[in-house]
């Protein structure tokens, strides 16, 4: 049974009173919106669990999804690769082939060539390569990558390695944890580079994502956070560069991690760059996999980030995990289904020059409004 | 203001001979779709359509040229449209390398001046402290040694690290790659476009032709 069927099966009694349950087999949960098809608006429900009205979405969790805008819910109503058997076996084994190919790469690698420029290297040539896989397969036409978005993703790539890597020298998280250590003189904990190489890899990917989750979440949740990562949230389409998409301050507050305070060996921080390319990189892409079930329970995924993305308010307050998708599971912000229309504000696209400034236009804005209803409580003085 | 052969570095002219002859009207008809799209202005004035589109969608055909003006003549029985298009982007990236030099510049000064900070500074302690941390050996679980991965190396890059760090490498790579996806769109992006006029005035549909939410909706 899928996550969101146990959601949604949780949360009968509420969604009972919008749609009709029909059955419930233990492995699905069948209910049917009692609405004409014209109002079923709320999509993808499918076999499981169809349409609710689009005004009120469905409820999974304590959330209603898909009262804004069109948001699939549920695995089974998700699309699959279409074509001949090659094709079908090539974008159905394509990415857990290549996160074993390359765990045992950095597994055996030698040691000369286990280095930090080795998987740079690996990582431009896996984006070319899934380039090519967004051209072959797109998920959607729609989020077809066009020669302006491509340069203008690029744009923000290079910033992250020029710009934000001058000043990640100097405030970046590595700079903040060596202070930390020194003014404490802690000793990291050595210990850990005597564990089994993959779990210390494990350990530096769960450690950093359980920090990035919970910055996401805040980023959510608390406006000064919030206007430094809305603009990664007008981007319109999914390609694999539109990661790096949004205001410089919010990259560097994503990238900002707690891993680095524990010893392990250099093999193992490969192994997890390993993890996070061969996963990660699958959160913003517009290509169409069968991706396994245990992937998708354990992993984010492109479906589950769509959502994210969606243009539906309350679905982009859910999978907020970059590489895993577990900590969205543990902690009830988890949404299994996928989202083609993307954005905010009905799907404006945000120019750079935008992107760079809101984070101070919206936080001077915010000030300004906070002053002024202050000013008006001061002033407006209660009648006798 | 008028800057002949340097504006081909943002500007694109053309002509396309319809196959069919076609009025004046029928043909900015079977244009319009282009520009019924977020944030697109046009007018037209007797055989011209001029257009501007602010901040247009990922998804608009027209998103590279966002100011233009289009022309349909009719002479000797046969149709022409001639187009003269106008973008910031292909500006934009023509001097996007500039940028990542003078950034790569930028890195090289700082480079520079961290050099003579810490040589003003001489050695410190610290330093010979750390060395001594890091070479402390680091021995494999037994179960990376029984499955055969490579015993690990002793870190001996901390100078080659700062290097790095100060490194214009990576600014004069994207320089290279920003020069070298101007020239990639400046001829691709006129051929695209000549075809979606092509296409659009011979009834041809295009592959992402319909809006996303129309066809969500459809499918209903």
């Amino acid at each position: 049974m899928t996550n969101i069927t146990l959601d949604v099966f949780n949360n009968i009694n509420t969604v009972a009173t919008t749609a009709k349950k029909e059955s419930f087999t233990g492995e699905t949960l069948q209910c049917r919106a009692g609405l004409a098809p014209g109002q079923q608006r709320f999509l993808g429900l499918g076999p499981q669990i169809i349409g609710v009205d689009g005004m009120n979405g469905v409820r999974v969790g304590n959330r209603i999804i898909g009262a804004d805008a069109p948001v699939t819910v549920g695995w089974e109503n998700i699309g699959r690769v279409e074509g001949g058997p090659v094709k079908q076996l090539v974008f159905t084994w394509f990415q857990p082939m290549v996160l074993f190919a390359l765990i045992a790469f950095w597994y055996y690698a030698p040691s000369e060539i286990a280095v930090a420029s080795t998987a740079i290297w690996i990582g431009i040539c896996f984006k070319v390569l899934l380039l090519g896989l967004e051209w072959v397969n797109p998920r959607y036409e729609s989020w077809r990558l066009t020669w302006k978005e491509c340069a203008t993703d690029v744009f923000y790539v290079a910033l992250g390695y020029t710009l934000l890597s001058m000043v990640d020298n100097y405030i970046g998280g590595d700079v903040m944890i060596e202070a930390v250590q020194n003014s404490f003189d802690w000793d990291k904990f050595s210990w850990f580079t005597g564990l089994p190489l993959l779990v210390q890899a494990l350990m530096i990917s769960l450690i950093f994502e359980f920090g990035q989750y919970w910055m996401h979440r805040g980023m959510h949740n608390w406006h000064p956070l919030w206007i430094t990562h809305a603009p990664h949230h007008y981007i319109t389409q999914l390609n694999i560069n539109k990661g790096a998409v949004g205001n410089p301050i919010e990259l560097f507050l994503i990238g900002l991690g707690i891993g680095g305070f524990f010893d392990f060996i250099p093999r193992a921080f490969l192994l997890a760059g390993a993890l996070g390319l061969a996963v990660g990189t699958y959160q913003h892409i517009n290509v169409r996999f069968n991706t396994p079930r245990w992937w998708r329970f354990l992993f984010n995924t492109t479906e589950h980030h769509s959502v994210h993305h969606s243009q539906d308010y309350q679905a982009t307050r859910s999978n907020y995990g970059a590489t895993w998708i577990i900590f969205d599971r543990l902690f009830g912000t988890c949404v299994d289904g996928e989202a083609e229309l993307l954005g905010m504000e009905g799907g404006r696209r945000m120019p750079i020059n935008e992107t760079m400034t809101f984070p101070f236009t919206e936080g001077y804005k915010s000030i300004k409004e906070k002053f002024r209803g202050r000013q008006e409580q001061t002033t407006t003085l209660p009648a006798e | 203001m008028k800057l002949p052969f340097i504006d081909r570095i943002w500007r694109v002219k053309g002509s396309l001979t319809l196959e069919a002859p076609l009025s004046q009207e029928d043909a900015f008809d079977k244009l319009d779709p282009l520009f019924q799209t977020h944030g697109t202005s046009y007018q037209i004035e007797g055989e011209t359509l001029k257009f501007r589109k602010h901040n247009p969608a990922a998804q608009d055909k027209l998103a590279t040229f966002t100011r233009g003006s289009l022309r349909v003549v009719n002479r000797e029985g046969r149709s022409e449209l001639t187009y003269d298009l106008t973008s910031p982007a292909l500006l934009a990236c023509f001097l996007a390398p500039l940028l990542f030099l003078a950034f790569g510049q930028a890195t090289i000064a700082i480079g520079e001046y961290e050099k003579s900070k810490t040589e003003a500074r001489g050695d410190s302690g610290k330093d010979s402290e750390k060395s001594e941390k890091e070479d402390k050996e680091i021995k494999l679980h037994p179960i990376d040694i029984a499955l055969g991965a490579p015993e690990p190396k002793k870190p001996d890059k901390k100078d080659e690290e700062e290097e790095d760090k100060f490194s214009p490498k990576a600014a004069n790579i994207l320089a290279a790659i920003f020069a070298a996806l101007y020239l990639g769109g400046r001829m691709l992006e006129p051929w695209l476009i000549k075809s979606t006029f092509r296409k659009k005035l011979s009834g041809i549909p295009l592959t992402s032709d319909g809006k996303p939410i129309d066809r969500i909706e459809e499918q209903l």
